[in-house]
């Protein structure tokens, strides 16, 4: 693994052209051989998934029968896919996809708008707003939820969508990420849709969002991840399986005296579906994305 | 930061310049109305609530002012010490594992290895994967007696090792979470370094080779001093990560065996959900805030001294 880990290491050597082609198979080999050791839990999953008796998911786990299935039955997710029953996964994975989407939506919309009235707007105090902002993102999600439960509970919000919904769809964080995209928009840009006579709605609409779609999908890829992968909250906040998520669904499989394996591993199929399609779809979004939010730091 | 994009004021005419301000008040508005409501109110109320016995479902008795009484018997109890010395252990571990292997793996994406964006693609898949289902995966990895990671140390041992009780054995079951952990979360590390590694100037690489620099000296003196900030960043975000550690211990251990796994916000959770000790809680709440705070104010201290 030592001859690949630097970038000189492989830096054009034209006397050599042999030998180096064969150090570049057995680099792409090895790298191979760590992915597949690395991304084999989730290959593990997929194929138990596939297995409908639940002693025999755990009895092959611990030999290379693990990575076959010599007859594939979706059984497993037609025993989960259901809208009523103890564990109506159908309903939680519906519950979820409406959550992350009217999070995300209404998050960039929100977010967006803020952080242009922030970053262009001539209301007053925008500067201590901001860094009034900047001094809330600090605050971990963690030691906001109990005080948070009993204002959704005084409310009347409890076990809804709109108490997993709109307290995470506006943040710190992400009209911070927008604002500093759009302070770097040049000034003329600004300037020619104010002469045109346009309100600030109108040149935050036709203006700015059709050319921040970058930090658009960034902050729609990291809040779209953090709402899906939501636990302690919705674990806090949901008593009915009415606005339940998927992901405290999958976790109610623990805590009894035998899992059912067969079914947990379709859930989690079922929960890893949407986030996969999205991330081969948008790959490298998903990767530049993560990217920001480090740089912001 | 916000001066240089202010534009100058009093373009327009005066009643356009204030149906404009309307508009701008209208846009920014939700978004500061919704912080407010479920950010900042309850941030400040936790303070108010940490100094009363508040219940979560309230009793007909109102609740009373106790003073520091909460922080008193937090500090008192010896198993909120246990669980910050969890969470300070789970951290000491999963630093090395989690970095170490992020910073590996990007070293190798870093070369001009043939297909990398695929290997990229593929190494950052655990870090989309939800925790609760790295939880169903590795609880079955897990798995006592007869799992892989039992077969695995039994053949490495030449059966020499019994099979281990991973999630269940006092010894192993924080090893265990720091390595599922690592495992889910080292993508986002990778990506980090990849960037850092990205913005080293090839020209340092070079002069290092004509001074004769080997390839193991030009990683100590040349890769790792210029990746000092990447450095920080992953070790500070690892860090405030680690504290608020939850999920993974909530849904395998319940902070089990005997402790050896509970965490500060497992222990909040505990207190305020489970025993409805609201007042208590807060106070938990309030001291995981300070510590996130302390992190990330040493984060800016030492990367502005730098600069």
């Amino acid at each position: 693994m030592t001859s690949i880990s630097h970038p000189a290491s492989l830096a054009p050597a034209p006397s050599r052209p042999v030998p180096r082609d064969w150090s570049r198979v057995i680099a792409v080999v090895a790298v191979s051989i760590l992915a597949l050791v690395v991304i084999s839990p989730l290959f593990l999953l997929a194929v138990a998934s596939l297995k409908p008796d639940r002693f025999q998911i755990l009895g092959d786990m611990g030999s290379f029968r693990a990575f076959w299935v010599s007859d594939p039955s979706l059984q497993n997710f037609r025993d989960v896919w259901t809208f009523s029953g103890a564990l109506p996964f159908g309903r939680y994975l519906l519950n979820s996809l409406i959550i992350l989407f009217v999070t995300v939506l209404g998050g960039v919309f929100l977010n967006s708008m803020a952080a242009f009235v922030l970053a262009w707007g001539r209301l007053p105090g925008r500067a201590v707003i901001l860094t009034a902002l900047i001094a809330l993102y600090i605050v971990p999600q963690e030691s906001i939820v109990l005080p948070l439960l009993t204002i959704v509970n005084r409310v009347g919000l409890s076990d809804s969508f709109a108490a997993q919904i709109l307290p995470f769809m506006a943040s710190p964080l992400y009209i911070f990420l927008i604002y500093q995209f759009f302070i770097q928009v040049p000034r003329d840009i600004y300037d020619a849709a104010t002469v045109d006579g346009a309100g600030p709605f109108r040149i935050y609409w036709s203006v700015f969002l059709p050319i921040s779609l970058p930090v658009l999908a960034t902050v729609a890829i990291l809040l779209g991840i953090e709402t899906w992968n939501q636990y302690l909250w919705p674990l806090m906040v949901t008593q009915t399986d009415r606005a339940r998520p998927i992901s405290v669904g999958i976790a109610s499989f623990f805590g009894h005296d035998s899992v059912y394996w067969n079914s947990a591993m379709a859930a989690s199929v079922m929960m890893m579906i949407p986030v996969l399609i999205f991330y081969l779809a948008f790959q490298r979004w998903f990767v530049s994305s993560f990217i920001s939010s480090a740089v912001k730091g | 930061m916000s001066i240089d994009a202010v534009p100058a004021p009093g373009a327009g005419r005066r009643g356009a310049l204030f149906g404009g301000r309307v508009q701008e008040a209208a846009m920014l508005l939700p978004a500061l109305a919704l912080i407010a409501v479920f950010l900042l109110l309850p941030f400040l109320s936790s303070f108010r609530i940490a100094l009363t016995n508040e219940r979560l479902i309230p009793r007909p008795v109102p609740p009373r002012f106790v003073g520091l009484d909460n922080f008193q018997n937090i500090l008192s109890d010896h198993e909120f010490w246990v669980a910050l010395w969890n969470v300070a252990r789970f951290t000491l571990m999963v630093l090395p594992v989690q970095c170490g292997f992020a910073l590996a793996v990007a070293l190798i994406l870093n070369t001009k290895l043939p297909f990398r964006n695929v290997f990229r693609g593929l190494f950052f898949l655990p870090a989309i994967t939800s925790m609760v289902v790295v939880c169903v995966i590795w609880a079955t990895l897990f798995q006592y007696p007869t799992g892989p990671f039992n077969q695995i140390l039994s053949v490495l041992s030449f059966g020499m090792a019994g099979p281990v009780d991973w999630l269940g054995d006092p010894r192993f079951a924080m090893p265990a979470l720091v390595l599922l952990s690592a495992w889910q979360a080292y993508g986002f590390q990778m990506i980090v370094y990849l960037a850092g590694l990205q913005g080293i100037p090839e020209s340092l690489y070079e002069a290092a080779e004509l001074d004769g620099a080997n390839r193991w000296q030009r990683f100590w003196h040349v890769t790792m001093p210029s990746l000092r900030q990447t450095h920080i960043f992953v070790l500070i975000i690892t860090t405030i990560q680690a504290f608020k550690l939850f999920t993974q211990v909530n849904i395998l251990t319940q902070g089990g065996p005997r402790g050896t796994t509970d965490t500060v916000v497992h222990y909040m959770f505990t207190a305020g959900f489970v025993n409805q000790r609201l007042g208590l809680a807060s106070a938990v709440a309030i001291i995981l805030f300070f510590i996130v705070l302390i992190v990330s104010l040493v984060q800016r201290f030492v990367v502005r001294d730098r600069k």
